[in-house]
Order: C-alpha cells, then structure tokens, then sequence
C-alpha cells in the first residue's frame, strides 16, 4: 500500500539545534497517531510537513508529492486543525469558513455551499451565522475541523483536536474523528498527549523522542497479540481463595491498579475455567478485560530506551 | 421513496486558477469595508475636489457659462496646468492618507491576533500572495481616489482643448499616474506593516499619521539645529514631492511641489537621494511584514 | 467553622446578573476531591471563590478555619494553578517562582532553597534560567504547579493542571497529587479527563450550571443515582442465548445486542445475583466471555446520569 506519509531522512534545524534529527518512517495506515514528550519535535513535524519549515536535509512525501519541490500541491491535499485559536475575528462561521475553503481553490458558489455542509457536519448548525470569537471552547474546536475539511483534503493534521473540552463535547469530537477515520478516503494524522484518544481514532503510531523516531507501531498488530493478557476484578472471594485456585492452574498473577489483578492465561487454557473456580467459591467476576493499556506500555518502552532511538 | 442522510462528501470539482486567487482577499475585504458607513461617505466625499476641479475646466470652455457667472476675466486666473493637476493629486493624496490610516490597521492585525495566518499559509497560497492581497484592498481604494479623477478630469480637458493639447501635455497624464501608485505603494505597504506590528487599531492608524508629521517635524527640527538640508530626509511628504516635480516636470522645474507636499526652496535634496530614501523606506516595511507574517513563531 | 475541612455554606456568586454559583454547600476532607462538570459550570468560580480571589455574594467559606477575606493567613496555606496561561513579562522561571516567594516574607536564603526545590520536583531545573515567554506548553504548566507548590502549602488548587502534560509528565503530576493527598493535604484538582479523574481522586464533586449536582467517593455516589439500574456490558460469542437465559432473572430490567452482534448491554436492578448468574451461564452453556465490564460505575457514566450530554452552556 503506498505510503500516506514518507519520511526521508528529514532533518530540521533552528539555528545550532537540530530539532529532527534523520527521521525515516513510511506511514500507511489510515489514521497514524503522533507521540511524545514536549520537545520531541511533533509540532515541528507537523509544522515542517506543512511547509512553515525548510528542512535542511532530507526530504519527505506526501502522497508522493515532495514537500520541497511540491509544497503547493502537497498544501492543496491536506487540511490543518491548529492546537491554538485559529480564527479571523469579526467573522461569522460561515464566512470565515467560505473564506479558507475560497482560498484553497474552491470556486465562490462551492465554497459557500461546503461550508454550510461542514458546518452541520461539526454539529455547529445552529450557530454558523454567529461570529466566531463568541463561540464558546469547544464550538471554537469544531469551527477549527470545520475549516479543515470544507476544501475535502486527502490527509488531516489534527493538532490535539480534544484539547479543554469538557467530557460530552470530547466524546463528540472523538467520534467525528472515528466517522472520518472509517469513511477512507481521508487520511488522518492525530498529534495528541492523552494515550486514551491516540488509541481510539488510530491504527498507527509514531512516537517521537528527542527528535529520533522512537517507536512505530501497529496498534491493531498489538492488540491481537495481547489476547493472553487478562484484567480481573472480582467481589465475594475468601482470602485470595480464588486468586491461589488460579494460580494452581498455572496462571501468573500480578496486583493491578484500583484493587484488579492481571493475570496471563498459560496457552491452552480458557477462560471458561476462570468461572468454573468462580462458581465452584461463590465469587463474582465483577470485570474481566483483555489488555487494554497496550499503547501505555508501548509508549513507556519507548521512553526508556537510550538514544531515544528503540 | 430516499432517505437522504448529511455527511461529508469529499470534492471532486475544479478549483480556482492559481494565479488569480490572491484576488479572494481584496473581494473578501472590500466587502467587509461596504458595511461601514463613515467610510463610504468618506469615499464619496473624497470625490467632492475632483468634482470642482471638472466643473473648473468646463466652465473654462464654457463662454456662456463664464458670461453667467460675471468673471469674464477670469479665464486667465485659473489657468490648468501642471500646478493645477499636482494639486489635485496633492489633496487627493492628503485624503488617501486618512483612508489608509482608517482602513489599512484592520487588514492583518485581525489575522494575527487569533492565529489565522497558519491557517491561511496551510492552504496552496504563500506570503507574498496574502501580502499582495492586503495591498489590492487598500491600492483599489487609493486608487479610485487619486489617478483615477485625476486621469479622468485630463481626459475631460483634454477632450475639450483638442487633441495637440492632449499629445503636448502627455506628461500630466504619466506623471499623475505614476506619482500617484508611487504614494499608493508606500501608503501600502506603511499601513500593512503597521497593521502587523501593532495590535491595536487607533495606535496603528495614529502612527501613520505620526510618520508623517512627528517625521517631518523632525526632519525640520535637524535642518535649523544642523544648518543642513539632510534633515529632509526624514520628511517623506518632501521627498515625494520631489519625486512628482521630477515626474511631472522633468529638468524644467517651475513649481514646489504640490499642496502638502511641499519641496521649500533651500532644503532640496539631490533626486536619486529621494528615490533612494523611498526605496529604503519600502524595503523597511517589507523586512516587518515578512518577520510577522509566518506560519508559526519560532522561539529561540 | 471546621478546622480539618474546607467548607462552603449556602454560598452564591452572581456577576452581575450571571450566574456563577447558586446556593452551594459543600464540605471538602483532605486528599485528592475532583470537580467536574462543563465549561461554564462554576468550577473556576468555586476555586477562586476558595482561594479568597473573588468574594461570594452571599454566604461563608472557610477554609481550614480561615475566612477568605483574611488573604495573610489564607494566601499562606493555599497554592493556586489557574487554567489561564498569563506571566509577568520578561522573567524567567527561577525569578517568577523566587519573586511571589519573596512576597510572602522569606528571607533571601529560604527563597533560594524553596524555588530550588519547586524546580526539581517538577523537572524544571534545566530549564529554570530560560524565560517564561520562550517556554513550550507543557513547560508553562509545569512553572505554574512549581510556583503553586512552592510555599508549600496545606491547601493546593488546580484547575486543569494537566492540560498540555505529554503522557510521561501526567504520570509524575499524578504521582504528586497522590503523594501530597496521603499526607494529608487537601488537593482540588478540575479535570475533563474523567478516567484519570477516576483513577486519582477519592472524592468528586460534580457541578452543573452552577450548582452541585452530586459530591462524594464515587463508588458511593453511583449507588446513590437509584433511579438508574446498573449497566453492565458483556462481549461474548452468544449475546441472544445469553439474554434469553438472564431475562429469567426477575432482576433483570433491560438487555440490548449491540451493532456487531458480538455484545451484551444488559440493565439489571440487582448486580450481585447478575454476576453468579453468569457464572452458572457460562459452564452450563459453553459461553464464550470475551469480556465483562460494569459500564457505568465510572465518573463517566454518573456524569452522563446527572448531567447529561447538554448539560453545559452552548
């Protein structure tokens, strides 16, 4: 499958210091997630894909189009939601939006209709004739979506898209990102510091460090791989009865957090024999997970390798 | 019977040229700016001295009309010449200033105030496009107010004296077009930069203003303390001046410049300084805009 | 006028006509209380309500036994971490924490000592001699919780601490919060990340348009919301047969397969008879459980209960 996004030994200086130092990464999939810690170079990613930043050696594709020599058509291909506040004051919704999508080549009559398509996509329907700096935090956040998808781009930087959203207005957000993710033809790449929302809208993850690619994974890999690793949580139990009747079956077993145990299932042995215990002690299996925290171990390994490299 | 859902489609058509869409801007600003009304009634009220010009020179042709207002004589008094139409410019030039330092401090700094310029470099479009954008709005509106009446009120003299009046004062023409785009770059660009530098809107507009007059004021200040004519420098309302009476004039200078653009005798300076000056100005104002106007700020 | 608990008693706070908080009673023990509640709902006003920055229209506050209008006392046992990101112009991180530490009376040396300290526990030293203005947003975070622990106080405010934290700094942050709520202090911290706010704190406060909609340990606060009967979601193979066979349950209220056919969210009144129940399912059955999880015994779902998913203002 060709690659979305093609790093090729991209190196980006500020003056002495080498932000990115040799990146090399093909990334395919169709939403990748972007990772780390402040200072390791995911804005000045973003920032040099977009073009803001010459790269002083190395090159990168987008799409098979050079980022050196291409800007333009590779800008044309891609919509950009900010992590700041991003908006022309004095505006309404629409216009501001019309604008953007004017200026990304959309004729006038186009550009007008998309925008108000866009704008009831977000969920901002009802307020698209109000001007944008009254909108409250997370009506500003889906104006910024709304921009970036009006002028239909093949790829979308999101930018911590969640960023001081309360919890019915991230869940949201979330799932327009899970809906564009699955439509397929628009790709995604999402920068974000919660693990929680990395996981849920991609398939792919880079992780930077230090400016060195980290980590890159497939997450949809990992977490068939994980079909052994259990999260227990049980009530009515006699003193660890149950947990030492498990362990007798040849499971290991750890304390996790908020009074769960984990336990890996030895191969051949099924869960089934999990309630057989539970039913032979009167003890309710109250929660039982496969792994979940698979990207928080990714992540966490990533960190600790020396060199940032992995 | 169909069930129609709303989603997101992407777009398949065609887009707008490339070259042309800088003109997005100007369209967009222009259209902003209709909805003030002191400013359309400033620009109409601008028009009011080309108006009494063009009455001038038709009633100069008009025997008749001269007889009904009793000034036989007056013929001679007010004679169109090359004073008649620097002054025009003069004035007009006067009034584009105040439209510049109205219009020109809302052009960019709403942008920069709430990050849009990231998204408006995001998209196929450079800087150099946003900025001649910006300068479209303010030189379309300048220039309605400046060559534009006065281009007009030649033609109307010019249709009135005959042709051999037209091709012998050809120079009115080229020296009022080209006097007037040179204040109209330097208008310009001076609001833009200003727009982008200062956040605040009646401090960027009163800084125009204070350009030109602390400037000069302080050009004059050197001049009597040095005993020099150097001060001049400073004073771009001279240094204009200077550059319209070469434009208008060539060797053959008969007059002062223009009113408020007055070249006083015994403080001229060479030409290719004034030209240099003015080149040294606009290369100011590009230098500002390109600091401010980036995709994203980088913090050393 | 307790002297181990924050209080609030019939507290309103009007701005203008604008509501802020209305009515609000509260008693806050020491360790980690989280607010809740959307944009607009009185969280920041309730925290500079009790950092004595705003004064309430009606009502009394008192905090460890200090009234907010005493700021000498109060100033001193309170550290605050606001949302907003705004620094005094040209100082570095060093002299913004020395110079508001220098205000509280200290003497040259001890300044020195604490902002030392306040740096390194938020792994700003390196970046200390830098200006604040030239920090990136996760670094200003961090100088904003070192200038709020500095002085070290009894009562610690923080609204949003973690926003713009990459994963590894939450994880240290967190480990803060925990380690000053076991001492004993009192940590309010406002969050919209609702599965670390179940993860970190002991006690929640919910609000809502002003007013408090639920307060306490959350485990607590769910079997308090009655008129919900408990969620339970089961992935397993053979969601139908499962139904057919826990609907025999008198307990069992309501049961929903969901889209991929592979899931079971079941309603029930009673969650202990539920679970035995699967238990004898699963042998009789051969069922194949691919996982079992309470789906509402989370702040998430108790904030979905009582606040709703309009609750904030548009």
């Amino acid at each position: 499958m060709d690659p979305v996004i093609e790093l090729d030994g991209l190196e980006v200086r500020f003056g002495n210091r080498v932000i990115l130092k040799r990146l090399n990464a093909a990334l395919t999939g169709r939403s990748v997630g972007l990772l780390g810690p402040n200072g390791a170079g995911k804005s000045t990613l973003i920032n040099t894909l977009l073009g803001f930043h010459k790269p002083s050696a190395g090159t990168a594709r987008i799409l098979g189009h050079d980022i050196r020599t291409q800007a333009r058509a590779v800008r044309s291909l891609i919509g950009y939601m900010p992590e700041n506040d991003s908006f022309v004051a004095g505006m309404s919704g629409v216009h501001f939006v019309r604008l953007m999508a004017e200026l990304a080549g959309l004729p006038a009559a186009h550009a007008l209709e998309r925008a108000h398509e866009a704008f009831f996509y977000v969920g901002l329907g009802e307020v698209r004739y109000r001007a944008v700096g009254t909108y409250s935090l997370g009506m500003k956040q889906a104006a910024k979506l709304a921009q970036a998808i009006a002028h239909g781009p093949k790829l979308l930087f999101l930018d911590e898209p969640t960023n001081g959203l309360d919890p019915p207005a991230r869940a949201r957000m979330i799932q327009l990102i899970q809906e564009i993710r699955d439509r397929g033809d628009l790709h995604l790449l999402l920068s974000s510091h919660l693990l929680r929302d990395v996981e849920d809208c991609c398939d792919q993850v880079l992780i930077l460090k230090d400016g060195n690619v980290a980590a890159f994974c497939n997450l949809e890999e990992e977490r068939r791989a994980n079909r052994r690793f259990l999260e227990l949580e049980t009530r009515g139990e006699n003193n660890g009865d149950f947990l030492e009747a498990v362990e007798k079956l040849g499971c290991e077993t750890a304390p996790g957090a908020q009074g769960r145990v984990k336990l890996v299932l030895p191969d051949g042995l099924e869960v089934r024999r999990l309630y057989e215990i539970a039913a032979d002690q009167n003890v309710q299996i109250r929660r039982l997970n496969r792994k979940r925290d698979s990207l928080e171990d990714i992540f966490l390994k990533a960190m600790e390798a020396p060199n940032g490299r992995l | 019977m169909a069930v129609y859902k709303k989603t997101y489609r992407p777009y398949e058509g065609e887009l707008t040229s490339s070259w042309l869409r800088f003109l997005v801007i100007p369209r967009y600003a222009l259209a902003d700016l209709r909805s003030s009304r002191f400013l359309s009634l400033f620009f109409i009220g601008s028009f009011i001295y080309p108006l009494i010009c063009a009455l001038i020179i038709y009633v100069q042709h008009n025997a008749s009309a001269l007889g009904l207002l009793g000034v036989q004589g007056a013929r001679s008094l007010i004679s169109i010449n090359v004073t008649f139409f620097m002054n025009l410019l003069g004035w007009q030039s006067m009034l584009a200033l105040f439209l510049a330092a109205f219009v020109g401090p809302g052009q960019i700094s709403p942008d920069l105030a709430n990050n849009a310029l990231s998204l408006y470099l995001a998209r196929p479009f450079s800087r150099v496009e946003y900025v001649l954008g910006k300068m479209s709005v303010l030189a379309v509106l300048m220039s309605l107010m400046t060559w534009v009446p006065g281009l007009l009120c030649f033609g109307l003299q010019g249709y009135l004296e005959g042709w051999q009046w037209m091709r012998d004062n050809a120079r009115l023409a080229s020296g009022t077009f080209f006097s007037a785009w040179i204040w109209i770059l330097i208008l310009a660009l001076l609001a833009l930069a200003l727009s982008a530098w200062v956040k605040w809107k009646p401090a960027a507009g009163g800084l125009m203003f204070g350009v030109f007059f602390v400037a000069a004021a302080f050009g004059a200040v050197i001049n009597g303390v040095q005993r020099t004519k150097w001060g001049s420098l400073f004073n771009i309302s001279h240094l204009v001046g200077s550059v319209w009476v070469q434009l208008f004039e060539g060797s053959k200078k008969t007059t002062n410049g223009a009113v408020f653009f007055r070249v006083t005798a015994g403080e001229g300076i060479p030409l290719w300084c004034c030209w240099m000056a003015l080149g040294v100005l606009c290369l100011i104002c590009l230098y500002m805009l390109a600091r401010k106007i980036r995709g994203v700020e980088v913090v050393r | 006028m307790s002297q181990t608990q924050i209080t609030f008693t019939n507290v309103s706070r009007f701005y203008g006509e604008v509501l802020g908080i209305n009515n609000v009673s509260l008693s806050i023990p020491p360790g980690i209380t989280s607010l809740v509640g959307p944009n607009g709902s009185g969280k920041t006003t309730l925290m500079n309500l009790m950092t004595g920055l705003i004064r309430p229209t009606q009502g009394e506050i008192s905090v460890l036994g200090v009234a907010p209008d005493h700021p000498e006392r109060l100033c001193r046992m309170a550290g605050y971490c606001t949302q907003f990101d705004a620094f005094p112009k040209g100082l570095t991180g060093h002299q913004f924490i020395y110079w508001f530490l220098r205000m509280h009376g200290m003497s040259h040396a001890e300044c020195e000592e604490k902002t030392a300290a306040a740096l390194e526990r938020v792994n700003m030293t390196p970046a200390g001699n830098r200006q604040v203005g030239a920090y990136s947003k996760g670094m200003r975070q961090r100088i904003k919780l070192a200038q709020a622990i500095a002085h070290d106080p009894q009562v610690l405010v923080l609204d949003e601490p973690l926003n713009g934290l990459d994963p590894m700094a939450r994880a240290e942050t967190i480990a803060l919060f925990r380690e000053w709520g076991a001492k004993g202090r009192y940590v309010i911290v406002s969050s919209h990340i609702l599965h670390e706010v179940d993860q970190i704190s002991d006690q929640v406060i919910l609000l809502s348009q002003g007013y408090v909609v639920a307060e306490g340990e959350i485990q607590g606060v769910r079997s308090e919301v009655k008129e919900q009967p408990m969620q339970i979601l089961v992935r397993c193979d053979n969601p139908g047969g499962l139904a057919a066979r826990l609907f025999q349950d008198r307990h069992m209220v309501e049961a929903k397969i969901s889209n991929d056919r592979k899931g079971l969210l079941l309603r029930t009144n009673d969650a202990d008879s539920f679970y035995l129940l699967l238990n004898r399912v699963v042998l009789e059955s051969g069922l194949e459980v691919e996982s079992v999880a309470p789906a509402d015994d989370d702040v998430n779902s108790v904030y979905q209960y009582l606040i709703g998913a309009d609750g904030g203002t548009v």
